[in-house]
């Protein structure tokens, strides 16, 4: 891992060394093992702060729509990072050519809480990345463990793991996981299974933990409005009371404003600090749309429709035609 | 939780009907006296896609039993496309309601013509007595 680090790090000071940006957005490592928040660089010499490892998991592009005093701005792009890349500029929210992409192909990023669960009572001191095992420094010295299982299920179900759009690549690319449809859309297909009251009691057990902290929101890509109506006074569309109509209320509009657009980076669901199994909501909704409107892959071209944007006179419906 | 009283129950439906088509179906259904339930409440809107979808579940949260969306034929739209859209948009937004474990009989979207009064009414009707065998909407409501 430390030769990718380094390797960022020469990208990063030789961009602001030449000016060719003012910023460069990445990830740096913090206090604790699991903590490797996104950092921001303007000086060349700081550059060596950045860090790739197996917890660079943040996606760092929604920092961009915050960026309009740098004039050009670097940011290094995942495989979900780049198609965030392409929802920014699908919806007209980002220009092209003030951004400058460094692909980061990318085979998965690692779940604290599952290795946590693999040391019961021991305390992890450092994880690094070997190859296809993790070395995880614990008190009685480093054991190595294979880290396909302790991905996050995000990069379990990942089919991008290669930037779709960048400036240059800062390393090769990584072979794609196959991930089938089934596999997929199995949570779902599960919960569509089950009778209708039983699922809500299901989706009311999950969002009574909702605090309303609207993080969800906030990471998301998709959810890029300058105003969003959640926070509009007048008129206001969301209570503010601790109400499970509200959360309701605000978890469908949530999902359903990003219908056709969300690309299943599953930064909601990793946000989430009541562990609410967001992405199956939206990909319910990815399933429909597929069903009903076509196969559609959002965030591949920023130049496509979303589904919910165009129409044919044949489409069919799910409600009665009669 | 309060008691809800089953005996008697007479649901509150809300009709968005676009302005063009089911809002003339509708008022054809009254001057051709027709009889349908009183428990609709028609909010007029100029397209069946003007609905957006906070305006049903806020309509579920205050009060509503029953949610229905009426427009023009597909192909029949005053401005031309809007109920393409809607019909995407809806069955979305239909699907994913079922998929929260929200009865599916409680939101329906339907095609109404402006020449259709007799089916207005019919199916005013049955979404009535759909939501009525249903009992009051609990789910959505704001208890507050």
């Amino acid at each position: 891992m430390r030769e990718y680090s380094e390797k960022m790090q020469k990208i990063a000071s030789d961009a602001l060394e030449k000016k060719e940006v003012s910023l460069v957005i990445g990830w740096r490592k913090k206090d604790f093992w699991w903590q490797s928040p996104v950092a921001f660089v303007d000086d060349a010499a700081q550059a060596r702060q950045l860090v790739w490892d197996p917890f660079t998991v943040n996606n760092p592009i929604k920092y961009l729509l915050d960026q309009d005093c740098h004039e050009k701005t670097g940011v290094f792009v995942k495989g979900c990072d780049s198609r965030g890349i392409n929802r920014l500029l699908q919806d007209r929210r980002l220009e092209r050519d003030r951004v400058v992409l460094y692909g980061v192909p990318c085979d998965g990023k690692v779940d604290a809480a599952k290795l946590k669960k693999a040391f019961p009572g021991q305390k992890i001191k450092q994880v690094a990345a070997a190859g296809d095992q993790l070395s995880v420094t614990v008190d009685g010295g480093d054991e190595s463990v294979p880290a396909k299982e302790y991905l996050l299920d995000k990069c379990q179900s990942c089919r991008y793991p290669n930037p779709v759009v960048y400036d240059r690549l800062a390393w090769e690319e990584v072979a794609p996981r196959q991930v089938s449809e089934e596999s997929r859309f199995s949570r779902v297909a599960d919960l569509e299974q089950i009778d209708v009251d039983e699922r809500f009691a299901y989706w009311s057990r999950q969002f009574e933990r909702c605090i309303r902290c609207f993080a969800c929101r906030n990471v998301c890509p998709a959810c890029n409005c300058v105003t969003c109506i959640f926070d509009q006074a007048e008129p206001r569309w969301l209570g503010k009371a601790s109400d499970m109509g509200d959360t309701l209320n605000y978890q469908m509009i949530r999902a359903f404003h990003v219908a056709g657009r969300c690309f299943e980076c599953g930064e909601c669901e990793r946000i989430c600090p009541a562990g609410i199994p967001l992405l199956d909501l939206h990909r319910k909704i990815i399933k429909d749309l597929n069903g009903y409107y076509g196969e559609y892959d959002a965030g591949l071209n920023p130049e496509d429709n979303p589904p919910l944007g165009i129409y044919r006179g044949e489409d069919p419906a799910g409600f009665d035609e009669s | 939780m309060s008691v809800v009283k089953q005996e008697g129950f007479e649901p509150l439906i809300v009709a968005f009907c676009c302005n063009w088509c089911s809002y003339a179906g509708a008022d054809l259904a009254g001057t051709s006296r027709m009889s349908y339930p009183s428990n609709v409440r028609i909010v007029r809107v100029p397209c069946s896609s003007r609905v957006n979808p906070s305006f049903i579940i806020r309509a579920f949260q205050r009060g509503a039993d029953g949610v229905i969306v009426a427009g023009c034929h597909p192909g029949d739209c005053h401005y031309h496309s809007g109920n393409f859209f809607s019909r995407r948009r809806f069955t979305v937004l239909k699907q994913m309601l079922e998929f929260m474990g929200i009865e599916p009989e409680r939101f329906q979207v339907r095609w109404i013509s402006g020449s259709e009064g007799a089916k207005f009414a019919s199916v005013m009707a049955g979404i009535t007595q759909d939501v009525k065998s249903l009992g009051p909407n609990r789910k959505l409501r704001d208890v507050r």
